[in-house]
């Protein structure tokens, strides 16, 4: 018997990369979980992946659009009846620059993709948790969202903004049996990593590689973090042995950040 | 019954009880082979009994703010069971405290080797044996006053706020030979010594008793209530996991919400 069963969950961006491997987390332990994703052919290959029946459920969204972000929340709802467990996983950003070069549509992308996503989604979520007295909600939040690195301010200020929403979100509910958390990753090189890590190291005057190596560097374990170690933080904040946590930001940077 | 520390061994200090005893039971119940630590021989084997685990559980005596009781449980452990994996250090507390302008000595003294000293002696005689072995697990208890401050208790809040920089520290040192170190910073608990010096620790604090002392510290909180044991080990466990290999020099809250970082 998991942790989580008899839960459900809804992991945004949940069709690869960390959202993949906590909906994989969830589903072992017992949850249902819905994944969302903006590309139902690529989704059907993570579902393939997961091999979990009727225990998985796909729902096509664009997590930068508020009525999307609103839509998986219902959907969620709609389809299994509950959210008990809510994860905005879904981010990134986009032409990346110093700030003095930043642009306000690269700004704006990455407010919108990583905060705006997160806020319409737990606002959602909440609204269905407090009256049943019960929930998680499990931020994704980065190594970025307690420290700064030049050229990817947008990414490091939408983590920040996460971070901030979290810990009042938490103090909000705290009595209700709900708990909102943000977990901080360091560097893993996941397909948005690869997708969008040799633009940010271009900013920053470096190679792709210069980019890793710098991120390995900076830690103790100086190697890069894997998507299973989320997933494992995950479950644990998720369960019931999780209730005494909450408005925590927990890292798993290999002792990089310094708080 | 789970198999998340299957072969492992552990130790810790102040196991018989509270938050090292949940530590214990949850070890054991992950598979792991442990080695509890107290004072009182006869607790010591009461613990034992309870928990159950025949040979995957051992008790050693000794008085945690003594260095030869710390690693002399530590080379026991090792002794008993050929390999020491996880150090858990989590004995601590305060005997008789009071604000800092009516401290005495010898109170100051005892916090520094129960709460402080008692760690080092622990994480530096456990790294000599895990060094060589490429591989290990630390996990300090500190406590939410490893982060914030309150009158009254300067020799508590000081040494964890202490700890709190020697596993950040320590974990900066080992981080590429697989070894964690990490503190968790538990939120008040109704443990048993709290409750015993609990009544002391309140008036030292410049408050009514006990009840108001709980509800100073849960007021706090997001969640309005104290922490409990489970909370605590549950996390443990996830830290002397593999899946934590890359959680380290972290400082973990389970504290309902409390710290501001």
């Amino acid at each position: 018997m998991g942790v989580l069963e008899g839960r459900v969950a809804c992991v945004t961006g949940g069709t690869r990369g960390i959202g993949l491997a906590i909906a994989k987390a969830f589903l072992d332990e017992g949850a249902k979980v819905v994944i969302n994703g903006r590309d139902p052919a690529k989704a059907q290959a993570s579902m393939d992946g997961l091999a979990a029946g009727d225990n998985v459920h796909f729902i096509a969204g664009d997590v930068k659009l508020r009525t999307d972000c609103e839509a998986i929340v219902q959907g969620t709802v709609d389809h299994f009846g509950a959210i008990d467990i809510l994860v905005p996983n879904a981010g990134g950003g986009s032409d990346y620059a110093p700030v003095a070069q930043m642009t306000d549509e690269a700004m704006n992308d990455a407010m919108v993709w990583n905060f705006w996503h997160t806020f319409w989604t737990m606002r959602a979520a909440l609204n269905h948790m407090i009256p049943r007295e019960w929930g998680r909600i499990i931020t994704m939040s980065s190594v970025e969202g307690k420290m700064g690195k030049p050229a990817i301010s947008s990414y490091v200020a939408a983590k920040h903004a996460i971070n901030g929403l979290t810990k009042s979100a938490a103090k909000e509910v705290g009595t209700l049996g709900i708990t909102v958390n943000a977990v901080c990753p360091g560097a893993i090189e996941t397909d948005v990593m690869m997708a969008q890590g040799p633009g940010a190291a271009e900013a920053m005057g470096l190679t792709y590689q210069g980019l890793l190596d710098m991120f390995a560097g900076e830690s103790a374990v100086k190697r890069l973090n894997d998507a299973e170690d989320v997933a494992a933080v995950a479950v644990l904040l998720a369960s019931d042995a999780g209730a005494g946590i909450t408005g925590s930001m927990i890292s798993i940077d290999g002792g990089t950040s310094p708080y | 019954m789970g198999s998340k520390l299957e072969g492992k061994v552990a130790c810790i200090t102040g196991g018989t009880r509270s938050i090292g005893r949940a530590i214990a039971e949850a070890f054991l119940a992950e598979g792991a082979s442990v080695v509890v630590n107290g004072r009182d021989e006869a607790k010591g084997q009461r613990c034992l009994d309870e928990m159950g685990a025949g040979d995957r559980a051992a008790f050693y005596a000794g008085d945690a703010s003594k260095q030869s009781s710390v690693e002399g449980l530590i080379d026991f452990t090792i002794d008993r069971y050929g390999q020491l994996d996880i150090c858990c250090l989590n004995s601590g507390g305060v005997k008789m405290t009071a604000p800092v302008a009516q401290m005495t000595d010898e109170e100051w003294l005892l916090e520094i080797d129960w709460n402080l000293n008692h760690v080092f002696w622990g994480m530096r005689r456990s790294l000599q044996h895990m060094i060589p072995r490429q591989s290990g697990r630390v996990i300090v208890t500190s406590s939410v006053e490893g982060k914030l401050g309150k009158p009254g208790i300067p020799g508590y809040v000081t040494t964890k706020h202490a700890v709190n920089g020697l596993v950040k520290s320590a974990a900066h040192e080992v981080g590429t030979q697989g070894i964690t170190v990490n503190a968790i910073l538990p939120g008040i608990i109704e443990t048993d010594i709290v409750r015993t010096t609990g009544p002391d620790s309140a008036i030292a604090m410049g408050l009514e008793g006990y009840d108001q002392m709980i509800a100073l510290f849960t007021q706090e909180s997001a969640i309005k209530r104290p922490n409990r044991v489970e909370e605590v080990a549950a996390v443990a466990v996830l830290l002397a996991s593999d899946a934590a290999r890359n959680i380290t020099g972290c400082l973990f809250p389970v504290d309902g919400g409390t710290m501001p970082y």
